[in-house]
């Protein structure tokens, strides 16, 4: 364990920039979002949730595929280079790092999504713990441990007091501690026992979290029963139809594939979809889901049912974006009550 | 507030039992103390959820273009800037307001959890109570006065229409507030004052934020078309791609729909999931059109025609004198 003090950080950051494109969770007008690390940056690492997830980095809202061009009968397709460029994202809370995995499960199977393999590949991840957990998280219903580090990252830090402590997880994580050698110290004995502290009085902030007792385990019925239940009118009827849960969502992974049409030119690329949208899944013979009910439903068995029985985790992590963003307050925490996915 | 919450009760009872109407729209508590949803009820049985306090902050009248497919006779709760919502649906000829019964809730100014969020205020909130110019938090670390300017919702803050013009049973007494404010637009004239190019940079930086979820648009009492042109996503027409051109595409297309019908409600800006000030633009159409036309304020009066979609030889001719916007 290494740690380094807050007012060392503006070296570590210029350190890092020069070998990665560098983002941290900083503040813009008031809105804290991952943004590209400049000298003046406001960096933030007490908002818990920025804005927008940073699944943006391994899935962009859109991507261009390729462009193409028509002379005559001919047609010619143009690859676009690749960005080669490694970056860096400090401060990816563990239910974001969780996302990214549940992404990987949907993106790096075969056949594999190569654009998205090429951006994971090139990323190096910075988690950071959670010691003051708010209102609206939930990630415990999902078995995340917010002091633990995740699957898949590189460095798990930890900011306690004055200090961030540095937890070096895999090899590009330790290659990265070499390159910052001279700035991060090693931890003591006493701020070992601090973190001892803070991991034990976090049992009891979760338990008192308003959220702690939702649990989608609880959920008992079959598919075909909960895809059937009335409580889909219910709980649908004030939906607005509007793209805000998907799309702050770090784990919804829905695209569509689209052309800008030049004529004789143009060009392909993917761009986030949204299962909310009326054309959502749209083909000749119409749309499979006509009701606001119907597309409703469908995000909520995705996340609790169908994605499950693909991958055996759910497609929550309880970041609570929804919950905090959704203009008439209806999310996934109601959907599983009322689906019975609650201890009592 | 209480006190409202059994009257929003015993009125939905009443007409709900008679059969006056067939369904309420109101508001119940949710998962938070500083959380109120829209709740739609039929059953007495149900009644009890219903509440009204200082977090009922959405405008519930474009639910009745749904809800009144469903049932015949709809009662809803609005308040001052819910109503002129309400008149312009009914003058947008969405909703008949034979159909439904307003029951009409003078606000003091709804109170937005994200500003007590900031200031680090929700930590272990158990209640909250206004009363005129100052909300009481009740916590367990004891109570707390706050000036509630501070922490209203911004389009709150200058409110014009505190109480419902138009409805049938009012609950509550009529409030004044905000009696000496004069809309001067003067956040409108900041922007007036840059160069083009300023504000060309101004409004794309704004624009280029949006990830289009829509909910501005789904949020709004006027935005009421069957079928959005921003549904239409034939080649050529509304692409989903996120660039500066589509975005501005939607901003700007949005901004003139509602030109002459956006009763000033603020409910787009409030969704925003990324803080996008949306009635900023909103807000230079009114001011332009108030400068045009005289004063008109959309949702004020169903008799009087809407300013944009009527005309007479006298009117004044913008293209004569103001030469575009450069």
């Amino acid at each position: 364990m290494k740690k380094i003090t807050l007012d060392k950080l503006s070296e570590l950051y210029i350190r890092i920039s020069q070998e990665y494109d560098l983002f941290v969770p900083s503040d813009e007008e008031g809105v804290v979002s991952f943004t590209p690390w400049k000298d003046d940056s406001n960096v933030d690492f007490d908002v818990l949730k920025t804005n927008l997830s940073p699944k943006s980095f391994i899935f962009p809202q859109c991507e261009t595929l390729f462009n193409f061009k028509s002379e005559g009968k001919k047609l010619s397709i143009e690859r676009l280079k690749n960005d080669e460029n490694k970056f860096l994202i400090f401060g990816v809370r563990p239910c974001d790092v969780k996302a990214f995995h549940l992404l990987d499960n949907v993106f790096l199977r075969e056949p594999m999504d190569r654009l998205y393999e090429e951006k994971r590949n090139r990323g190096t991840i910075i988690s950071m713990g959670c010691i003051e957990p708010e209102d609206t998280c939930f990630c415990n219903s999902f078995n995340i441990d917010p002091l633990c580090a995740q699957k898949g990252v590189d460095v798990f830090t930890l900011k306690i007091k004055n200090n961030i402590f540095w937890k070096v997880e895999t090899q590009k994580g330790r290659d990265l501690t070499v390159m910052l050698s001279g700035l991060l110290e090693e931890a003591s004995e006493d701020d070992l026992k601090e973190i001892e502290l803070v991991k034990e009085s976090l049992n009891s902030k979760l338990e008192e979290l308003p959220y702690f007792n939702i649990d989608p385990q609880k959920i008992d019925r079959s598919l075909i029963e909960l895809f059937e239940s009335n409580v889909w009118d219910e709980i649908s009827k004030s939906c607005l139809g509007c793209g805000s849960c998907t799309y702050v969502c770090p784990t919804c992974h829905c695209y569509d594939i689209q052309d800008y049409d030049g004529g004789k030119g143009g060009e392909r690329f993917r761009c986030w979809d949204s299962c909310m949208y009326s054309d959502f899944t749209l083909m000749a013979h119409g749309n499979p889901r006509t009701t606001q009910k119907e597309r409703f439903r469908q995000r909520f068995m995705h996340k609790l049912v169908y994605y499950p029985n693909n991958f055996n985790e759910y497609a929550c992590v309880g970041c609570g974006r929804c919950v905090e963003k959704c203009p008439v307050n209806m999310n996934i925490v109601k959907v599983i009550r009322e689906l019975g996915g609650e201890n009592k | 507030m209480e006190e409202i919450t059994l009257k929003t009760r015993e009125i939905a009872y009443k007409d709900l039992s008679t059969g006056k109407v067939d369904r309420v729209i109101g508001f119940a508590k949710g998962d938070f103390i500083y959380e109120s949803n829209p709740t739609f009820i039929s059953d007495i049985d149900e009644l009890d959820a219903l509440v009204w306090d200082s977090f009922c902050v959405n405008n519930l009248s474009k639910y009745l273009i749904n809800e009144l497919k469903d049932v015949k006779k709809i009662g809803i709760f609005l308040k001052g800037c819910d109503s002129l919502g309400f008149n312009q649906l009914v003058q947008d000829n969405k909703v008949d307001s034979d159909n439904v019964l307003v029951y009409g809730v003078p606000c003091e100014g709804m109170v937005d959890p994200n500003k007590l969020k900031k200031d680090n205020l929700l930590k272990g909130l158990i209640d909250i109570k206004r009363s005129g110019e100052k909300i009481l938090l009740i916590t367990k670390q004891g109570d707390k006065e706050l000036k509630a300017k501070e922490y209203e919702y911004d389009k709150c803050i200058n409110c014009k229409h505190p109480n419902p013009v138009v409805y049938s049973e009012l609950l509550g007494d009529y409030i004044t507030r905000n009696n000496n404010v004069v809309d001067d637009f003067q956040e409108i004239k900041e922007i007036e004052a840059m160069n083009s190019e300023e504000r060309f940079d101004y409004w794309s930086k704004q624009f280029s934020k949006c990830i289009r979820c829509y909910a501005c648009r789904n949020i709004c009492p006027v935005c009421s078309c069957d079928k959005c042109i921003f549904e239409n996503y034939e080649p050529g027409i509304s692409g989903k791609g996120k660039v500066d051109s589509e975005d501005q595409f939607f901003h700007i297309i949005r901004a003139y729909h509602v030109a002459g019908r956006c009763v000033d409600c603020g409910e787009c800006s409030r969704v925003c999931p990324e803080g996008i000030s949306i009635d900023k633009l909103n807000r230079k159409i009114i001011k332009d059109i108030t400068e045009i036309y005289g004063e008109y304020d959309a949702g004020l009066n169903t008799s009087k025609s809407s300013v944009l979609v009527n005309y007479e030889l006298e009117d004044f001719d913008p293209f004569e004198s103001i030469k575009g916007g450069k």
